[in-house]
């Protein structure tokens, strides 16, 4: 396994993969495994890895930069922008996320051991 | 007819990597037995086509050697034989299609041509490439017409007020103007075979990037051993040749002695980075064998 962070994107998904891409970059970003001054991949390479339309990752990319997280220069490709501040406490926004992930097992009927066992799978343990 | 044979062999071999380009762009996806197999198919496939290219190349090179005139074939033979081997390469990285499945993971990597190419023999070839070039400038500007009107296939010196000495064959514009279009076409072959290697997508189900990373600089490397014959080989025939004719002239200035020496000392060099690029093409030692072993 490498420790590289991934993006995934699911296309029978209804959110379109512009937009997973995005919400992954963010949180990447927010939670500083991106840092200032760190190079995106090149849009042709991602577009290429994911399948996905040249395009589809540029527009990505122009998002994010309207939305000030990344600068992009000709020649030097696009970076995290400096600055950005970071989104919340890490400990914290996985807690808040380990109760989603409780809440939306609950409401698909999973008791506690179920629980466990779906992010230990996850975990692979 | 002999005379055609080489630009013919060349231009066959570009026609040939243009339209196995175009082929194997529109060549459907072969489906993977299971995931886990899909780096060996990658890796068995970009083999047996890098080995399809270096076999091409040898009987190329046999046969270009065995043609054209006053030793042109034979000077011809290497970068020929390198060509279709960066073709090989090239095709094989054209067969990984990028991936089709609902799900689709990438890294957020920056792939660069300088991450996957092998420092110490890059920078031998490269050195080895600028040696030629000053070489093959500085024979090409001191060659002169032989007695069959050659152009620079003799070099001359005026030994006394009236008389001539002149030595060949030459290293000047009769050899070098087709070997620098060789060289140079092989260089381009060669970009475009890199920036493949590092552009293509990972293979759908890729589950370990060092694995895709191997098989990349396996190739990277071929590429680089492929362009290092393409030069090393004409560099130790033109420092021959050129060593030849310098010491040649009876009434050689000592600094053309010098020079001479100088340039037989170079082909024994040329040729070490002969035998260092041949290994990198048909046997390169990396960490891929390594990684198969371990998964």
């Amino acid at each position: 396994m490498t420790d590289r962070p991934a993006l995934t994107v699911v296309t029978d998904d209804p959110t379109p993969p512009y937009e997973q891409l995005r919400r992954q970059l963010v949180d990447l970003i927010r939670y500083g495994v991106l840092t200032p001054g760190d190079r995106l991949p090149p849009l042709r390479q991602l577009a290429a890895d994911l399948g996905l339309a040249v395009g589809t990752v540029a527009r990505t990319y122009r998002e994010l930069e309207a939305a000030g997280m990344v600068v992009s220069r000709r020649g030097g490709g696009t970076r995290v922008a400096a600055g950005p501040p970071p989104g919340s406490d890490p400990a914290k926004a996985l807690r808040e996320r380990a109760a989603a992930f409780v809440r939306e097992a609950r409401l698909l009927g999973a008791d506690d051991d179920q629980i466990v066992s779906a992010v230990a799978r996850e975990l692979g343990r | 007819m002999a005379v055609l044979t080489i630009p013919a062999l060349l231009f066959g071999l570009m026609a040939c990597g243009v339209v196995v380009a175009l082929v194997m762009r529109r060549v459907p996806r072969q489906p993977a037995a299971a995931t886990g197999d899909i780096p060996r198919g990658v890796a068995r496939r970009t083999a047996v086509l890098r080995w399809a290219g270096v076999t091409i190349g040898v009987i190329v090179g046999i046969i270009a050697a065995r043609s054209g005139d006053l030793g042109m074939g034979l000077l011809m033979a290497a970068p020929l034989f390198g060509l279709c081997a960066l073709i090989g390469v090239l095709t094989g990285e054209l067969t990984v299609r990028p991936p089709r499945g609902p799900t689709r993971t990438a890294a957020v990597e920056v792939r660069r041509i300088r991450d996957y190419l092998p420092r110490h023999l890059s920078r031998v070839v490269a050195a080895g490439g600028g040696v030629l070039l000053v070489l093959v400038i500085a024979t090409t500007s001191a060659g002169a017409p032989d007695d069959m009107g050659h152009p620079g296939r003799s070099l001359a010196r005026q030994c006394t007020f009236d008389t001539f000495e002149s030595d060949g064959p030459w290293p000047g514009l009769f050899y070098t103007g087709r070997l620098v279009a060789v060289v140079l076409v092989g260089l381009l072959m060669a970009y475009v075979a890199v920036r493949t290697i590092v552009r293509r997508p990972r293979p759908d189900g890729t589950s370990d990037l060092a694995v895709d990373d191997a098989l990349r600089e396996r190739a990277a490397r071929v590429v680089t051993g492929a362009v290092g014959v393409l030069i090393a080989i004409p560099l130790a025939g033109v420092s021959l040749t050129a060593a030849g004719g310098l010491l040649g002239i009876s009434c050689a200035p000592m600094w053309w002695t010098v020079m001479g020496w100088g340039l037989l000392a170079l082909a024994p060099a040329s040729l070490a980075m002969v035998g260092w690029c041949v290994a990198a093409v048909l046997a390169p030692t990396d960490r891929t064998d390594l990684l198969a072993r371990t998964r």
